[in-house]
């Protein structure tokens, strides 16, 4: 999905005045000229100095290019909705996997991503836990990270 | 001579052997892993280092951290999915390479001039370690303010397609490095009184999200690149390797010395020494407009690169305990812990100690060639695997990988913002690439920036009154200067 040049250039030229104007709240060094607030002050005017060419380039070419250029995922419900299931499959592990517990978390994440990317159903949830196992014994039990225990905690080994 | 005597038999023992073993396959693993960096490897190792004898401990390091970053080629080019930072300057030419057809004779490119390079780092270790550590010693911040600017420079060589684009996607990379606390002013920004982002944005969790995760978007959004016509088996990997060495020697050679001084600069590593070597390699290429189509000229500069940029990072840090690259950083701690504290004292009190280390870097890149072999043939099945099953298991270690960092959901939340992010800009032909550059070289800018405006009392003439600084200030000018002059003129002419 390819979006008119003009239409991002002014995004960019937003963001660019937010970041310069937050810049401006931030305090100065006593006695000394270059503080916090000079190096968000110049990417604020470079950004926006880039937004403006990309703006006059945009708007050249609005006539052949329109506003926004569909691509064929775009117009798949199908895959609009897989690429919206696997970002909320990752929100669900952020949220969910202290309470949890990595086990349970990565079970189930994994399990629904197979299903939404059409592994056979019998055989995702499989495929999911031995992942999971084998994820956890790589991480947790040779490479010592703490993955969360959460409620499997009582029998954490 | 006796020193010398006394690392071989330190280093030539079954369990030292062992140990390296080990560790080449431990690396060469979450290497080829993406979404995993060699620094994380290394970062791993640490907890089960406090178990072994100094000379292994060291070993095991040196090893791991030579092979990931080789191994890092392979999903780069098998996948184009970089395993660490330090491929991702040719993930998309090498890749583009297999799409041809010519996987093996990139992965096999990879092998031999990551070996050589390492080779070579090792051989400037050990002759000219002091003297180099002497000449990085001497930088100071205007010195480096002007690497920064080289190295955000050569992003924009790099970068293909719209210079305004790449120079809005370096834009986008430098203001992330100014999220959180760690500024020359100590006073946080862009936290929003989040305590998360009063550390700032970890650049790993930034890299798995842009380069790993928005490829996985793409693959669910169905977008994946068709693999019938592409390369689903690698052949012999020593195919055309007296060629690759007859007719690329001259870039072999550059990259190797553009690696170990870049390496020997405290602060820059591997992956930057990998971004410089391609930008030079496409800028004196008889034939730049091969690059980016599958060409292997920038692929040997660079690798050959970032593997002798390892050697080169040691440099500083035995000779004076100062890190070259994060891996160093790591290796400095492991050092103290097993008593071998870094200094120019080592060399007089414990000359067997820093031979073992030069031995065990030997070892480590001639082990590199069958243990490198091996691991290409077995990434084999990586393209065998069905991608509906692969690509949620990267998944899974990314988070996980993401998660490793600082033990933190909040680098999964890092990964997902610029996952979605780099699927954006590559939608609209963004090159996400200088955004790495930007987050890494960011601080390193600012900081050296506000530190010469102090030093010199708010005059700009400063950058340019000591001899290194001002030359590598002229060299960054011109090459923002001179194309543009060119460009004008033949507008002029013509």
């Amino acid at each position: 999905m390819r979006i008119n040049d003009a239409i991002l250039g002014a995004v960019l030229l937003a963001f660019a005045l937010a970041i310069g104007l937050y810049a401006r709240t931030l305090p100065a060094i006593p006695g000394q000229e270059y503080g916090a607030a000079v190096f968000p002050t110049w990417i604020a005017f470079a950004i926006g100095a880039c937004s403006l060419v990309l703006i006059a380039g945009g708007l050249r070419r609005w006539a052949e290019t329109g506003a926004v250029t569909l691509a064929s995922w775009a117009r798949s419900g199908h895959h609009l909705r897989a690429l919206a299931i696997t970002v909320a499959l990752v929100v669900f592990y952020i949220l969910v996997s202290t309470p949890l517990g990595f086990i349970p978390t990565a079970f189930i994440t994994l399990t629904a991503l197979f299903a939404v990317l059409g592994v056979r159903l019998a055989l995702a949830p499989v495929l999911a836990a031995v992942l999971t196992m084998v994820v956890h014994y790589g991480f947790y039990s040779l490479l010592r990270v703490p993955l969360p225990w959460g409620v499997l905690t009582p029998w954490a080994w | 001579m006796d020193a010398i005597l006394l690392a071989s038999q330190m280093v030539f023992q079954p369990q030292v052997l062992l140990t390296i073993v080990m560790a080449a396959l431990f690396g060469l693993f979450v290497g080829a892993v993406p979404g995993l960096t060699a620094t994380m490897a290394t970062a791993l190792l640490v907890p089960i280092t406090f178990f072994m004898e100094p000379v292994p401990a060291i070993g095991a390091i040196v090893t791991c951290s030579a092979m990931a970053i080789f191994a890092g080629d392979i999903p780069g080019t098998l996948l184009r999915i970089p395993g660490t930072p330090a491929s991702a300057a040719y993930t998309d030419e090498a890749y583009a390479m297999t799409r041809k057809g010519q996987g093996e004779l990139a992965l096999g490119a990879n092998l031999l001039f990551s070996a050589l390079g390492g080779l070579f780092g090792t051989a400037i270790l050990i002759v000219a370690a002091p003297s180099l550590a002497e000449v990085a010693l001497r930088f100071s911040s205007f010195e480096y303010f002007w690497l920064a600017c080289l190295g955000l420079t050569c992003a924009t060589v790099v970068g293909t397609g719209s210079t305004v684009k790449g120079l809005v996607s370096l834009l986008i990379g430098l203001f992330v490095a100014t999220i959180g606390l760690n500024n020359p002013a100590g006073v946080p920004r862009f936290t929003f009184g989040n305590v998360d982002l009063l550390g700032g944005i970890d650049f790993i969790p930034a890299m798995i999200g842009l380069f790993a995760v928005s490829e996985i978007f793409r693959y669910v959004l169905g977008m994946a690149p068709d693999l019938d016509g592409a390369q689903t088996k690698v052949g012999n990997l020593f195919t055309g390797w007296g060629r690759l060495m007859k007719q690329y020697w001259r870039q072999s050679i550059r990259g190797n010395v553009i690696g170990i001084s870049i390496g020997a600069l405290p602060g820059a590593g591997a992956d930057i020494a990998s971004w410089v070597s391609y930008a030079v390699s496409k800028r004196f290429s008889r034939t730049p407009e091969k690059f980016g189509t599958g060409h292997v000229e920038g692929i040997i500069e660079s690798t050959s690169s970032n593997n002798a940029a390892l050697g080169g990072a040691w440099v500083p840090a035995l000779v004076f305990g100062i890190p070259g690259d994060s891996i160093t950083a790591i290796v400095i701690g492991v050092l103290y812990l097993k008593g071998m504290n870094p200094g120019p004292t080592i060399f007089i009190n414990n000359p067997q100690d820093i031979y073992a280390v030069f031995l065990i870097f030997i070892l480590a890149n001639i082990f590199m060639i069958p243990a490198g072999w091996a691991a290409i043939k077995s990434a084999r099945v990586l393209m065998r695997v069905p991608r509906n099953v692969l690509m949620p298991t990267i998944l899974m270690f990314c988070v996980v990988g993401s998660f490793a960092i600082n033990n933190s959901a909040f680098g999964i939340t890092v990964m997902l913002v610029f996952g979605l992010l780099g699927f954006v800009m590559e939608e609209n032909g963004f090159p996400i690439a200088p955004t790495i550059l930007g987050i890494v070289l960011g601080p390193m800018l600012e900081e050296n920036f506000v530190t010469s405006m102090i030093k010199s009392g708010g005059s700009f003439a400063g950058f340019f009154e000591r001899p290194i600084s001002g030359t590598l200030g002229v060299i960054t000018l011109a090459i923002w200067i001179v194309p543009l002059a060119l460009f004008v003129w033949r507008k002029a002419r013509s």
